[in-house]
């Protein structure tokens, strides 16, 4: 009775998993794919207005300074913005304008290529790293006595008595 | 005698006392005798007398607005309020280290007595060697490019100009340095106890079950000094933003990624005897990135709003950083035999698996913002470009991290050690996965798009539930001392940085922002608020004039962002005001106001959702921090874990 009660458990477990991972996935499947408000465009000016540095602050974007020529450059990109300018277009005006070190978007390209690939490759290692050590420790759980090792065990237990 | 005089004189107190102390637990340590101890507790008396001597006369100093002392005449002013003029000591460099050293001394005092029985042990004596090392050099700063006492011949009529404006208009300029302070400093005892273990071989479990409080009760400090500080830049910076991955906030997040990982990967060592090494590495990893984030902080060699000015202390730090890290790693090199750990992980799904899979992703975490930091550095001295790492990329690289953190958050509390069944998993998480898809359909049924807030208000939800669980059993089994204990008070923990994680990514993803050219009386609409710009008010204070803008939201309560000139800092800053609910914050800017009253005022509005949880979270992180570190009922941590492995079939 105990186990056809377990596994009478077991199964309604199952099926609980199975309503709780439709339910949840179906929402945020729906949530991702429905368009909520449409996004407007000092929305998308303010976005991209993060994503640069103001030129004569000390570490603020020209999102968040209020020095006079981030308020400039906020006015510009609001205005590209409204003109339907693409990011990469407004990417290339600014670091034209003020140059390379606006842009906090470092380049996939060059020396700067570095900063996105040797996260990817580190943690990459250390994934690859962590494989092996679980192999290893798998590999020695496995090993199982041989004759002599038994044998070498048997005489140390009879010495000791 | 003179402020500067006695200051300075307080300060080679401090020096000969701390180099006394280092000389003679040497010496103790060498003759095995242990006859230190009585000079030992004299000497740190000194000491701290000296560093708690100096800070009152530096005190003194402000408060009587002594402008013979340099410091003073820099940063001081008889116009500056009360409050901001006592904080003056940590708004400057000197006056930072000045605190640094006290807290510091505090520290040593606590383990001197803490230890007291124990003062015979080596392991105490070479720890605190270490402590008196890092107090020598702190003192030493304070005698080099670092003096607070400098003097200053000032001409009659003289006034200073005052701290900074921006750290003199928000009330957590007096809390949010200390907190911090005690957070970064309080991680030098575990990493002299980590020091004081490699140099005995003691490198056992005994110097983290020693050194645990000390070490939670640091990251709690450091937790809640970083909360503070977003708070503060919230409230005083008037852009809307907490966080914006500047070179200074990273520098404080650094060795919390590191401290955070140890204090999980601690427990691996205590009940399996494994991951010394690693251990090891992460507490001297978080003492050194203290160290490191105080050199980016005060060598100017980075740009940050929250910088102190650039200085010649540069070069000390950095020498004492490399020291620190070679004479480590030399030593962990040196005892590497000792250090080869006994057990094994079972499995991957297990607690400690789940432990170990956390500290890759905080190590991980922790290099994304290092390299992510220092890469301009690096480019600019390789190819000499000038580049700029921001919110582009830190927000791309880390948000997977995060959302692996999140799921283990859900996932480890549940695991039992050694090994995991499915169907005992199956059984624990059910209740969290039903949790974290109400969470999602209430989110979609609230209007919450995107699946990246999504996502993390799905595992915020999942972890959440686990966490409850927890709790929920072991305040059946065991009333309100369930809420106690290390992994009681941490399901609190979690709970808190569940908090921040989801308003993180619900004020990050959902926020609006727009200015607004408005005449008195006109009326603005956003995001379905209304905003009544109702004209401005000029206002005189001791230190600055403010020009105040009353803007009524919604047609309730009047909000009042203003324009302050410090005419003596010669600078003019924003102050913000915020209308905050559960909800949504309104923060309120002023970029600029008309010349005549009656034209139009430039108003800038951001609103986001769910800040004020940020806060929240801050606080149940402070509280469950508390819990953890006070004692609960719970098995002898040296113990090894006696369940015997289940089997599969």
């Amino acid at each position: 009775m105990l186990g056809l009660g377990s596994a009478s458990r077991s199964k309604s477990r199952l099926w609980s998993w199975i309503g709780a991972a439709v339910i949840g996935v179906s929402a945020l499947l729906y949530g991702s794919i429905a368009s909520g408000e449409p996004r407007t465009n000092a929305e998308r000016a303010h976005s991209l207005s993060n994503q640069f540095a103001c030129p004569v602050c000390d570490g603020q974007s020209v999102a968040q300074s209020d020095a006079s020529v981030a308020r400039i450059i906020r006015r510009e990109i609001r205005t590209w913005v409204d003109e339907g300018r693409t990011t990469d277009y407004i990417r290339t005006q600014l670091v034209a304008d003020f140059g390379e070190d606006v842009d906090y978007t470092p380049s996939a390209s060059g020396i700067t290529s570095l900063v996105w690939i040797l996260p990817v490759v580190a943690g990459a290692g250390a994934v690859t790293g962590l494989f092996f050590v679980f192999r290893r420790w798998k590999l020695e759980a496995d090993l199982e006595p041989t004759k002599e090792d038994v044998a070498l065990v048997e005489s140390a237990r009879a010495d000791q008595s | 005698m003179s402020n500067s005089s006695l200051g300075a004189a307080a300060v080679a107190l401090g020096v000969a006392a701390s180099i006394t102390g280092l000389v003679v637990v040497a010496m103790g340590l060498s003759n095995r005798r242990g006859t230190w101890k009585r000079e030992v507790h004299w000497l740190v008396g000194v000491m701290t007398f000296a560093a708690i001597a100096a800070v009152v006369i530096m005190e003194r100093a402000l408060i009587t607005r002594d402008f013979t002392v340099a410091y003073v005449a820099e940063n001081g002013s008889s116009r500056t309020p009360a409050l901001f003029n006592f904080a003056t000591l940590w708004a400057a460099l000197e006056g930072s280290i000045l605190l640094w050293t006290m807290i510091l001394t505090g520290f040593v005092v606590a383990v001197v007595v803490k230890f007291r029985d124990r003062h015979d042990d080596p392991m105490v004596g070479w720890a605190l060697f270490t402590l008196f090392v890092v107090t020598t050099f702190f003192f030493m700063l304070m005698m080099g490019p670092a003096n607070p006492f400098g003097t200053f011949d000032p001409p009659p009529g003289f006034d200073g100009p005052g701290p900074n404006p921006l750290l003199q208009n928000h009330v957590l300029m007096a809390f949010h340095p200390p907190v911090l302070y005690l957070g970064y400093v309080g991680f030098t005892v575990p990493f002299a106890f980590a020091i004081s273990a490699l140099i005995t071989g003691r490198v056992g479990e005994g110097w983290l079950v020693a050194t645990r409080r000390w070490t939670v009760m640091a990251w709690g400090f450091l937790t809640l000094g970083i909360v503070l500080g977003a708070w503060w830049s919230y409230e005083t910076l008037g852009w809307g933003g907490y966080w914006a991955w500047d070179p200074v906030e990273n520098a404080s997040l650094l060795p919390w990624l590191t401290g955070t990982a140890f204090i999980h990967s601690v427990m691996v060592q205590e009940r399996r005897g494994m991951l010394r090494v690693w251990n090891l590495s992460l507490v001297v990893a978080t003492f050194s990135l203290t160290i490191l984030g105080t050199f980016i902080t005060r060598s100017g060699v980075l740009n940050s709003v929250h910088a102190f000015v650039e200085s010649g202390i540069g070069p000390w730090i950095l020498t004492f950083f490399g020291l620190i890290v070679v004479v480590s790693l030399g030593l962990i090199a040196w005892r590497g035999d000792q250090l080869r750990s006994p057990g094994r992980i079972d499995s991957p799904v297990s607690r400690e698996g789940a432990f170990l899979a956390n500290n890759v992703l905080f190590a991980a975490f922790a290099f994304v913002v290092l390299l992510g930091t220092v890469f301009p550095l690096i480019v600019e001295a390789v190819d000499g470009r000038t580049i700029s790492v921001g919110n582009p990329y830190f927000d791309r690289m880390t948000m997977p991290i995060g959302f692996s953190l999140l799921f283990l958050m859900a996932v480890a509390p549940v695991l039992p050690w050694r090994k995991a069944s499915p169907g005992v998993m199956s059984q624990r998480l059910i209740g969290p996965a039903w949790f974290a898809a109400a969470v999602v359909v209430f989110s979609v049924l609230v209007g919450a798009r995107g699946w990246a807030p999504l996502l993390a208000f799905a595992l915020g939800g999942f972890a959440a539930g686990a966490s409850a669980r927890q709790l929920i059993l072991a305040t059946r089994r065991q009333g309100w001392r369930g809420l106690v204990g290390r992994t009681n008070g941490g399901m609190i923990v979690h709970i808190g940085v569940i908090l921040i994680a989801v308003a993180f990514a619900a004020s990050n993803a959902y926020v609006r922002q727009d200015e607004f050219n408005l005449v008195p009386g006109q009326t603005a609409t956003m995001s379905g608020h209304e905003l009544t710009y109702e004209g401005s008010t000029v206002i005189e204070y001791s230190n600055r004039t403010e020009r105040v803008a009353r803007v009524r939201i919604d047609g309730g309560q009047v909000y009042v962002p203003a324009v302050a000139t410090y005419p003596f800092a010669g600078q003019s800053i924003n102050i913000p005001s915020v209308r905050s609910t559960a909800v949504d914050d309104i923060a309120l800017s002023v970029l600029s106001f008309p010349e005549g009253d009656d034209d139009a005022v430039l108003l800038r509005s951001t609103i986001q959702p769910l800040i004020v949880w940020l806060w929240i979270g801050g606080i149940v992180i402070a509280v469950g921090t508390a819990m953890a570190v006070t004692p609960g009922t719970r098995r002898r941590p040296t113990e090894p874990a006696s369940a015997p492995v289940e089997t599969v079939a």
